[in-house]
């Protein structure tokens, strides 16, 4: 564990779990929708972990995955994430457009933008339940797209996270369809002065 | 015989005598470069994550910035006996993974800027590089097996493939 990571509480992390969960469920509503299939969400993990480690804690670090990420704005930046395995990907894009590319190098406009908008939808929704809860705005920004490693997609994130604002907790949860055999792994990094302002608006106390 | 493995985790170095194989495992926009000294049979390896420490912040760890991690580098093999003048080097990395998305272009060039951080190092250092795979859209995975020298690179859609070997000829 970092030496230096911002310890929270255990009622700023139960707080932080339950919000989580609210906000996946409304995910995972969303995406349904979406799909017209029904999707579970675990139950968030909340973690409070050195950046660095990020990459290494997926299980299938070299697999082939679809990564959707959004840097997100407002009064609770950060940094969110959506991922899939390829064989997952390819069930949603099933779901979603009736035919699946058989390999990464067949992913034209039209894959990739449906993909952009499984993360959007799913990000957004996830960022609006929290953003009601809280009644701070938080706007989620573009999504990008990767295809690649999964250590290599949250290394780039991680990356990213790195620049901006040091913290170090991670809200993961796994969203799944077994009908369809999909599944997806998500993930949060807000920022450490967002997470502050977080807890102050629902009456939490600072960060010891 | 089987190699003990070394996982070179982001912002981490690791050096040891000649023998264990050294990973870099899904370098994305990050560089993996490895590093031996054939005469001591030194060998290291860095995980740069960015090219230049924060000017506002402490350096938390050195391996982290090219400007930090090269140089650190190569004092933790010199304590093993390396010689920074006979050290041979090979560099991975630096991608842009992010490839599709309104403003994905240019938004996330760290990836370049850090090969060009890490090269500049390198050629500070004046030491010699005898493979270098980096740029483009690839997230890759580097080896280097101190044991034979050999450092190969592979990607999600690529075999493994054989980049140089750091044990001279």
């Amino acid at each position: 564990m970092d030496g230096n990571a911002p310890e929270f509480n255990a009622i700023q992390i139960s707080c932080l779990s339950e919000m989580a969960n609210i906000g996946v469920g409304h995910a995972a509503t969303a995406i349904a929708q979406m799909t017209n299939k029904p999707f579970q969400m675990s139950v968030p993990t909340v973690r409070s972990v050195e950046l660095e480690a990020i990459p290494l804690m997926v299980g299938a670090v070299e697999e082939l995955t679809v990564g959707i990420y959004m840097p997100v704005d407002g009064d609770v930046p950060g940094h969110m994430a959506f991922l899939f395995p390829w064989r997952s990907a390819q069930a949603f894009w099933r779901l979603l457009l009736g035919q699946a590319p058989e390999s990464p190098e067949q992913i034209g406009e039209l894959e990739a933008s449906v993909m952009l908008e499984v993360g959007n939808i799913m990000n957004s929704s996830f960022l609006n339940a929290i953003s009601e809860m809280c009644g701070l705005p938080i706007q989620a920004t573009p999504p990008l797209l990767a295809v690649e490693m999964a250590a290599a997609i949250l290394q780039a994130i991680v990356l990213e996270a790195t620049t901006t604002d040091s913290h170090a907790l991670s809200i993961e949860t796994k969203v799944s369809c077994e009908e369809e055999q999909a599944e997806g792994y998500f993930l949060f990094i807000p920022t450490l002065g967002g997470l502050k302002r977080l807890f102050s608006s629902l009456g939490l106390p600072e960060v010891a | 015989m089987v190699a003990t493995q070394l996982l070179v985790g982001m912002a981490e170095i690791q050096v040891a005598k000649e023998g264990p194989l050294f990973v870099c495992l899904g370098l994305g926009s990050c560089i993996g470069l490895a590093a031996y000294d054939p005469v001591a049979k030194v060998a290291g390896m860095v995980h740069v994550m960015l090219p230049a420490a924060f000017a506002d912040k402490p350096v938390d760890k050195p391996g982290k910035f090219a400007d930090t991690g090269v140089p650190h580098l190569l004092e933790q093999m010199a304590r093993l006996g390396a010689s920074r003048s006979r050290i041979l080097v090979a560099m991975a990395g630096g991608a842009q993974v992010f490839n599709f998305g309104t403003g994905s272009a240019g938004k996330l060039d760290i990836g370049r800027r850090n090969a060009d951080a890490v090269e500049a190092q390198v050629q500070a250092l004046g030491l010699r590089c005898l493979g270098k795979d980096v740029g483009g859209n690839q997230g890759r995975t580097m080896t280097f097996d101190s044991g034979s020298g050999l450092v190969k690179v592979r990607t999600v859609t690529s075999m493994e493939r054989a980049l140089c070997s750091l044990k001279g000829s």
